[in-house]
Order: structure tokens, then sequence, then C-alpha cells
């Protein structure tokens, strides 16, 4: 659209006519470099099975021209342009692959730069448009500045003279003059940047316990494969076990709080959340890969405030925001601010829904039978697993002190059961649908009404007697569909009713 | 059994949309046709036909002596399966009903599991008739409306098939109607 307007000066690399341009030339060498990473497990053990032999021939070394012409391949036959509405991506030697996508289904651009990617001043580009997960195009890779200028064009194609707003990134700025780490431009407001204080709440989610869980996993697997030969790990290991029980704790408690923090510090270092005048949503994060997403506003269908119990007793928060365009597997949401306490969480959650009712208002309850539901599934599985602790305890002769847990199962499950119901509430404010739900997981989901495109009243056997439901709420974006769950029947439509009157009234 | 002509209403004007004081939906107008009955009492059959078969390879298989643990464990689930295979297809029967009307469509489906959807027709992406072999035995078909959501697709299975045709065709109209991308 309006890339006849950006000067030649900017130095486009190699474009050439129709518009058409190529991904940058030192992509190159991240080609190589990458399937160099890619191989390398096979490299080692080939490196490792050579050395078993007398052997010379290094034929793996034709491999090189190889993955070098290839790559030389992916960039000759690699081309972009934005034309008559539309970004294209042509794509392939033999079989010509042409992608397309029209602008106004754009929801959503990533820049991405991992380590190799930054040494070389580059990032990948990836384009999801309407649909999701099938529908992106991937741009790997382009220079850090035209992957901007870029996304510049993609989300700033509204034309100034319709909206009646100014141009929205102000005079065309030459290449050389962004520097890396370039301030975002004056008239953007930042709404959030990460106070290193905050990296205190990263052993409190359960994202940084799983993360620490998994590199612990990793980690001893092989520390019991070395374990039986090096001296060192067997003398560490049988020190550790020398300690008493209460040091072991405290021990595993400081690496999986170190692993969470550094896992927290790897994926939100320098978080930066800022909004430009149309209303772009733009985030900043990561230590060594550089993650950018822009999220165009009128994608966004509403946000999510998550309270897990970790976060909730430390009074912090975390915000998420619904948008159409993003890839499943991240839950179709991203992060608008990381773990922080609520006194920076609710305002922020504010200034992008300013709904106060919605965001911070109390919640409709959703009534005695509903808590019953919490606790039946709270106490249940505790009985089972009590049951199963006698049981041992009589015919396998486990110990004794084992049984100790079986009041504590009990009393945990009460208080998990509370909470749960404590945080089951709904509200229908003018624009909005909130929903709460869970308790070591508790989020609070503030979600558009006119982003609502169905409904489903979903109720199971077990519901039907008690007389509640589910109510689903279906839409194109985040999770596809928001549930308020176990609401008494008569509140579950009147909920409908409410949100979607003329639907309501066509069937009643 | 479905009353001719798909849509049973008029087209309800949104100034005199009431908010009714019972916000209870009533059940869909519609139900679906008496042979989806038999289709699913057949898919109940293809349930325990699966059953049987992993009970052959184990009775086969299994070198030990006694067959007691292969009779006890063939008349559990023959009880169990005999007892879906009857009361499954009615109850879903029973449960199974659907509307359409110019703004919206609005079904009713499942049997331990209940469910009612409702999509507006404005929303609508995609309408599909789909006939499994079955279906097309007994002269049935399923209607799938999807939107712009991956958790709103309302199907309605076992209509005749003159029905489904009726409906596809209305619903297509409706849906092109409106504009706009549906999401």
């Amino acid at each position: 659209m309006n890339e006849e307007s950006a000067p030649g000066e900017l130095r486009e690399p190699a474009d050439d006519t129709d518009g058409w341009r190529r991904l940058d030339a030192r992509m190159l060498l991240v080609h190589p470099l990458e399937t160099l990473i890619r191989f390398l497990p096979a490299l080692l053990a080939l490196v490792i099975f050579r050395a078993g032999s007398d052997q010379n021939d290094r034929w793996e070394l034709y491999a090189v021209p190889l993955i070098v012409a290839f790559g030389v391949l992916r960039w000759v036959t690699t081309r972009y342009r934005i034309t008559a509405g539309q970004i294209e991506l042509r794509r392939g030697l033999f079989t010509k692959q042409t992608t397309t996508a029209r602008l106004d289904k754009v929801r959503t651009i990533d820049l991405t730069a991992q380590v190799h990617h930054r040494l070389l001043g580059l990032a990948k580009v990836e384009i999801s448009t309407a649909g999701g997960g099938h529908d992106r195009l991937v741009l790997d890779s382009l220079s850090v500045d035209a992957g901007r200028r870029l996304r510049a064009e993609l989300l700033h194609r509204v034309d100034p003279a319709v909206t009646g707003l100014p141009a929205p990134t102000g005079a065309p700025v030459p290449a050389d003059a962004v520097p890396g780490d370039a301030p975002p431009p004056v008239d953007d407001e930042v709404l959030v940047r990460l106070d290193p204080s905050w990296i205190r709440y990263a052993p409190l989610t359960v994202t940084g316990l799983a993360s620490a869980a998994a590199i612990v996993g990793f980690a001893s697997q092989g520390f019991s494969r070395f374990s039986q030969e090096r001296s060192v790990f067997r003398d560490g290991a049988s020190f550790v076990s020398r300690l008493s029980w209460w040091l072991d704790v405290l021990l595993l408690l400081g690496v999986v709080s170190l692993l969470a923090v550094g896992a927290y510090v790897l994926t939100f270092w320098g978080f930066r959340l800022t909004r430009n005048r149309l209303g772009t949503l733009h985030t900043r994060r990561g230590l060594l890969t550089n993650r950018e997403t822009s999220i165009d506003a009128a994608r966004v269908r509403g946000i999510r405030l998550d309270e897990p119990l970790g976060l909730r007793l430390a009074g912090a928060r975390r915000l998420k925001v619904v948008t159409s365009g993003l890839l499943r597997e991240q839950g179709g949401s991203d992060w608008l601010c990381p773990p922080a306490p609520a006194g920076v969480v609710t305002p922020l959650a504010l200034r992008i829904r300013p709904d106060e009712a919605a965001v911070s208002g109390p919640l409709t309850p959703h009534g005695p039978a509903a808590r019953r539901r919490r606790m039946t599934r709270a106490l249940v599985p505790a009985t089972l697993v009590a049951a199963g602790l006698v049981v041992a305890r009589v015919l396998w002769d486990w110990h004794g002190s084992l049984l100790v847990l079986v009041p504590m199962l009990f009393v945990g499950a009460v208080a998990l059961g509370r909470d749960r119901y404590g945080a089951l509430g709904h509200a229908v404010t003018p624009d909005h649908l909130v929903s709460r739900h869970g308790s070591l997981d508790r989020q609070r989901v503030v979600l558009d009404r006119d982003g609502i495109i169905g409904w489903k009243v979903e109720q199971s056997f077990f519901q039907r007697r008690v007389g509640v439901a589910t109510l689903v709420a279906t839409t194109a974006a985040g999770a596809q569909h928001y549930d308020v769950v176990d609401v008494p029947v008569e509140m579950a439509y009147a909920v409908l009713a409410r949100v979607s009157p003329e639907l309501s009234a066509e069937f009643s | 059994m479905p009353v001719p002509g798909v849509w049973h209403r008029g087209v309800v004007e949104p100034a005199d949309v009431p908010v009714a004081s019972d916000p209870v939906l009533r059940d869909p107008a519609h139900r679906v046709s008496r042979r989806a009955v038999v289709m699913w009492t057949f898919q109940a059959l293809v349930v325990l036909a699966v059953l049987l078969a992993g009970q052959v390879v184990w009775w086969l298989v299994d070198d030990a002596p006694s067959r007691t643990p292969h009779w006890v464990v063939g008349a559990v689930w023959l009880v169990a399966g005999a007892a879906y295979a009857v009361a499954m297809p009615q109850w879903r029967y029973r449960v199974h009903r659907w509307e359409a009307t110019p703004r919206a469509i609005y079904t009713q489906s499942g049997w331990l599991w209940q469910e009612r959807r409702i999509a507006p027709l404005g929303r609508v992406q995609t309408v599909d008739l789909e006939r499994g072999p079955v279906a097309q035995l007994l002269g049935l078909a399923a209607v799938t409306v999807t939107t712009a959501s991956a958790a709103g697709p309302v199907t309605i299975h076992g209509l005749d098939l003159p029905v489904a045709r009726e409906l596809v065709e209305a619903l297509t109209a409706a849906a092109v109607a409106e504009t706009g991308d549906a999401t």
C-alpha cells in the first residue's frame, strides 16, 4: 500500500520490479547455522563413532555445500510484496507457491530474534491472519529495521485521510538512524515496563515451577547417568543424602526458585508494553531471544486477569490479551503484563478496558449447588487417596507416619473447594461479559460483548439434577470459548438474554 | 415430524424485542427424523462389534486354562452394551431438537451430557451437509453450521434429506445476506 511512499534511501534489500522484495542476504548465514544446530546430535554421534574407527573419510563435509546451496536457493526464490491491499509471499523453485493474505485480515505481527539472529541484526517476521493456525506468513529473516518497517506498513495501513489522523509513523526514518534498542516513537504511550523487583514473583507461578521442574528432571537424568562414573557426583549425592530432610527440602526449594527466576528473566527481560495512537498494542520481551508482538486494537476481544494461588497470596497478578489471530499453541493469548503487583496490573487492565465494574467490580456468586459441586470435586479424590493410604497401612504395612497425611488431605481439600467456590462468579456490564473461576489457576476473563458470536448451554446428568448449567460464550478470539461454570439455569438464560436480547427473544 | 417449511416465524424487528420475564428458552420447535433412532442404534452396534473383536482376540491370545474371566468380562460389557444400544438412541431422539429462523439457528442435542447451541446467522461462515454411509441408506443427512469460533459449530444430526436440503438453502441465503467478516 504505502511502500511506494518509502523513499529509495531506505536501502530496501534487493528491491526489484513490481515491488517484490527479498529476504535479508544475511539469512544465508542463519540457515546453515540452524541446520548445524538441528543436526548437532547426529554430528556428535558421528564424531564419537569416528573416534572408534580408523577410517579417515570426512564425507559429512560434502553436506556443507549442499546446505549452503539450499540456503542460497531459498533466498533467491523467496520474495514478498505488498500490493493492492494484499501481502504476497512467493516461494519455491519447481513448485512455485504463492501465499496471499488480505491486509485487513492481518491480526498480529511477531518479530522474533534468537541469539544468532540478533548477532546478525536479523529478525524472523511472522504474520498471522484471521483463521489462526494455518494462515501464517513467515519471513525468515529480514533485517530488524526492515521487519519493523514492514510491521508499520501492515498495521498502519489505515489511510490517514480517512481516519483524519496524522500519518501514524511520522516522517520515514533512514534505516541507519534506528539503533537496535530504539525507544518507542514519542507518540506511543508506554503502558508498562518491567520492574526488576517483580522477578521475586517468578517462583510463585505454575509456569515458573513447571519450567524449573523440567530442568530439574532433565538434569537428574544426566546426573544419574554420570553419578556411577564421576566421584564428584557420587560424593555430592552422598553428601546430600546425609543432610537432614528439612535441609534437603530447603535445598530443593532454593534450586527450583533459582531456575524459575532464570526462566522469568529469559522470558520477560526488558518487557515493555506500548500503545500507539491507533490503539495497536505492542510488546517487546526476552533476554536471549527477543520477541516483539504487535496486536491490532480492532482484533482485541477482551483481557484475561490471571490470579493463580501463589501470585494471589503474594498480592500479584498477571495480564493477558484475548485476541483473534494468535497461535493456538499460545492459548490464543499473549502477555500484556508479566507477574507483577496487583497495584500495577489492575490499573493497566483499566487502561486497556476502561470498565471498572468488569475489571475489578464484584461478581454474582453461583449459589449453593455450585458450592456443593466444588466440595464434591475436592473431597472425592482426597477420600480415595486417604482410603488408599489406610489400605496400604493395613495390607502392606506402610509406615504409620503416612497416616498423618490423611487429615492434612481433608483440610487441604476443603480449603481448595472453598477457594474454588469463592472464585466462581460472573457479571454483565454494558460492554463486557465477565467470568471468573479456578483456584490454583484462577482467571477472570473480561470478554467484549460484541466479540461473542454464539452460545452454548451445557448440562451434564448431575448438573441437570441440581439445576445448574455451564454457559459457554463462543468467540473467534483467544481460547475460542469462555465459560460461566455451574451457574443456576435461570441465571444462565438471564445472562444470555441480557447480552444477546434479540437471540433470546427469538426462542423464548 | 418436522413441520413443512424451515422458517417457522416471521422476522422480529430489534425494536420490539422484549426481555422475557422468564428468560429460560423453550425447546427448539422441531424433532429430527424418527429414522435417526435406527442410525444411532447402528452406531451403538459398531461400538459393541469393536468390543466383541477385542474379546475374541483376548480369547485366542490368552493361554491360561481357565476361561471364567472371559465369560465374566464378556457378560459385563454385553449387559452394559445392550442397555446402551437400547436406551441411548431413544434418549437421544427425545433430546435432539432444532429450529432455524431468518436470524438464528438453535439446537438441542446429547443424552447424558446435553447442550443447547445458538448461533446468530450473521456470524455464520459455512453451511455443510454431510451424509455418512448409514445416513445415506436411511435417507438422512446432518447439517453443520460453522462460525468463526473453533468452539462453535452447530450440527443437527439425523435430518430427513429433503428437510436438510431446504435448511441448507435457507441458511446459505441468510448467511450470504449478511456482510462483515463474521468475527
